[in-house]
């Protein structure tokens, strides 16, 4: 280091440059391309196993509806919440803030129990009420998509609360001045004007969510056929030596994050150039 | 009278923004909320506007007690010093806002929007975003976009605090020139006494959340009601334990009955004019300021033993 210090900026940037690159192929770019080469070792063979599984297929549209469920509830909750800690002042706003960077923290396997003491069927706080209602939380479809909403919950927040505090209160104080009811002025002015900070966090919130692991391991039950969730389903395969079917459904999993995120920035580069044609 | 505000209170924890201000403000004029930073003014028009609530006090617009309306209900125009223009929204869009959601029919805000456009000169902007237009022309889109909802009283806040001085200087005009157009009641909050006696019909004197003094601003210039206003409306100095303004002291190199004796300890020329500091033997630094060819005449300079009185009919607190 004391060597590259001496030299003159170009080799450093240079060095730096190697290092980063070096740094994101060894530990992104590498494994996460050996997975889609080992998906097609047998060409589409992989592929066709899993949409052939009707096991798999479902745990592919469980993680799905789980995915989509959680997102959609920590959209509108995320969403209001900004709202609240941005342009409202209560007493306990820093410790709520500070409590919604806890799922972040956590780890998932801790959600999973915790979700577990309070509606678990038999144990739980709550649980046993809920059953006796006919409702079954815990090993069923609401577990999953709680524990899975529970570790995506502020990513839309963390998204959204910087640009609620860029843009400030003068347009939206504007549109009420000029007749707009509080709920007018929401969609027509302050929804579009975080309109990218909402889809990023909620772009952010399906990868994360379709992801999820531990918590959902936890509360799931794990069976198959019907609260086996893809992910679930990849440590499955994989522990029972059935590689390529890991790696497949590894595949689709990281291949709809991937896509998402792809569609965001097309859009947004879209929408970026729409602007200047209007100049 | 257009707006009449009274008794209204308004504290921020300790601090009293607005004490027991009352104030009647008559219909179809354009008044100016003059006075310092913290002074208040910006307060009281956003308490007027509903912006913000008054602990204590009424507002009445145009005959209607206001005082519990909420800000969307009041219709009044509001012309922030930031612009606030609608960003993901078009020129033409922004000033249709008030329209659209008073849901008039579409020919009409077309009609409206587009006479609006042609009055504050924005017409061929009218589908460009806010982002591609200047500072001024933001402004203008804000104005267009407050007058379109025919408000009963359109409300500007340091409207050209944010802009240069020379389109702040035009911008100024072009306010008294529309407003002699459109006569809507008009108030607006400045910082700046000159932008004040330049536009205004009439002047609030605002300091330390009190009203100091109304009137039009010759009255104000010429018999300020105490110390306050006539200092923050220009230059002032005091001889012989009076304010009186520079240009309003006479320096004679002879003695003259009631004058004071000093002596000029600096002189300093700015284009035209020169002003001097003269050392009373009181004690008292007294400016006066002169202009260049008389300065010349009465052959003043450093040194000079000088004679100061106030000129008759001199403005005196």
């Amino acid at each position: 280091m004391a060597e590259t210090r001496r030299r003159p900026a170009g080799p450093l940037a240079y060095t730096l440059r190697i290092l980063v690159t070096a740094y994101l192929l060894l530990l992104v770019a590498w494994p996460v391309a050996l997975v889609v080469t080992h998906t097609f070792d047998n060409g589409l063979e992989a592929l066709r196993a899993v949409f052939g599984d009707p096991d798999l297929v479902l745990a592919l549209r469980l993680s799905a509806y789980a995915a989509v469920v959680a997102t959609a509830l920590n959209t509108v909750f995320g969403v209001a919440v900004s709202l609240l800690l941005v342009r409202n002042e209560f007493p306990g706003k820093r410790v709520l803030s500070a409590l919604l960077d806890l799922p972040l923290s956590v780890s998932p396997i801790v959600v999973g129990l915790a979700l577990m003491l309070v509606y678990g069927g038999r144990n739980g706080w709550f649980g046993p009420t809920l059953e006796g209602w006919g409702f079954r939380v815990i090993f069923s479809t609401p577990g999953i998509v709680m524990a899975t909403a529970f570790v995506s919950l502020p990513l839309v927040i963390r998204e959204v609360v910087p640009v609620l505090k860029e843009i400030g209160t003068d347009q939206e104080q504007a549109a009420r001045s000029l007749g707009a009811s509080g709920w007018q002025t929401f969609w027509r002015i302050t929804l579009p004007s975080i309109k990218w900070a909402v889809v990023y966090g909620v772009v952010l919130t399906l990868a994360r969510s379709l992801g999820e692991f531990g918590a959902v391991k936890v509360v799931s039950g794990n069976v198959l056929g019907e609260t086996r969730t893809a992910t679930l389903a990849v440590e499955e395969k994989y522990l029972n030596f059935d590689q390529q079917g890991a790696y497949a459904i590894a595949f689709l999993l990281a291949s709809v994050s991937v896509l998402s995120i792809l569609i965001v920035f097309v859009l947004r580069a879209r929408s970026g150039r729409h602007h200047r044609e209007v100049s | 009278m257009s707006i009449e505000v009274t008794g209204v209170n308004k504290r921020y924890g300790d601090f009293v923004a607005l004490d027991d201000v009352t104030l009647k403000i008559p219909t179809g004029q354009l008044t100016a909320l003059l006075g310092p930073s913290g002074g208040g003014k910006t307060t009281l028009l956003r308490i007027i506007a509903g912006l913000e609530e008054a602990d204590s006090g009424t507002v009445v617009i145009e005959g209607t007690d206001a005082t519990r309306l909420p800000v969307q209900k009041r219709n009044v125009g509001f012309v922030f010093q930031h612009y606030a223009a609608f960003k993901h929204l078009s020129v033409a869009r922004n000033v249709a806002f008030g329209l659209e959601i008073r849901k008039r029919p579409k020919p009409e805000i077309k009609a409206k929007v587009d006479e609006l456009l042609e009055l504050v000169h924005l017409g061929q902007f009218a589908d460009r975003l806010p982002s591609q237009l200047s500072g001024g022309q933001r402004q203008r889109m804000a104005l267009a976009r407050a007058l379109a909802i025919e408000p009963s009283v359109l409300l500007l806040d340091e409207p050209f605090g944010a802009l240069d001085a020379k389109v702040r200087k035009e911008l100024r005009d072009w306010l008294r020139r529309l407003h002699d157009e459109v006569h809507v009641t008009t108030v607006f909050v400045t910082h700046d006494q000159e932008e004040a006696l330049e536009v205004a019909d009439e002047i609030v004197v605002i300091n330390g959340g009190r009203v100091e003094q109304v009137g039009a601003p010759d009255d104000l210039y010429d018999t300020p009601a105490n110390d306050f206003v006539m200092s923050f409306l220009g230059e002032v100095t005091r001889l012989d334990g009076v304010l009186v303004r520079p240009h309003d002291v006479d320096a004679s190199p002879t003695p003259v009955s009631g004058g004071i004796e000093g002596t000029v300890s600096r002189s300093l020329r700015i284009g035209f004019e020169v002003r001097l500091t003269v050392l009373t033997v009181a004690g008292e630094d007294v400016t006066v300021e002169l202009t260049r060819t008389h300065a010349r005449a009465l052959g003043l300079d450093v040194g000079s033993t000088v004679w100061l009185t106030a000129v008759p009919g001199a403005t005196t607190v």
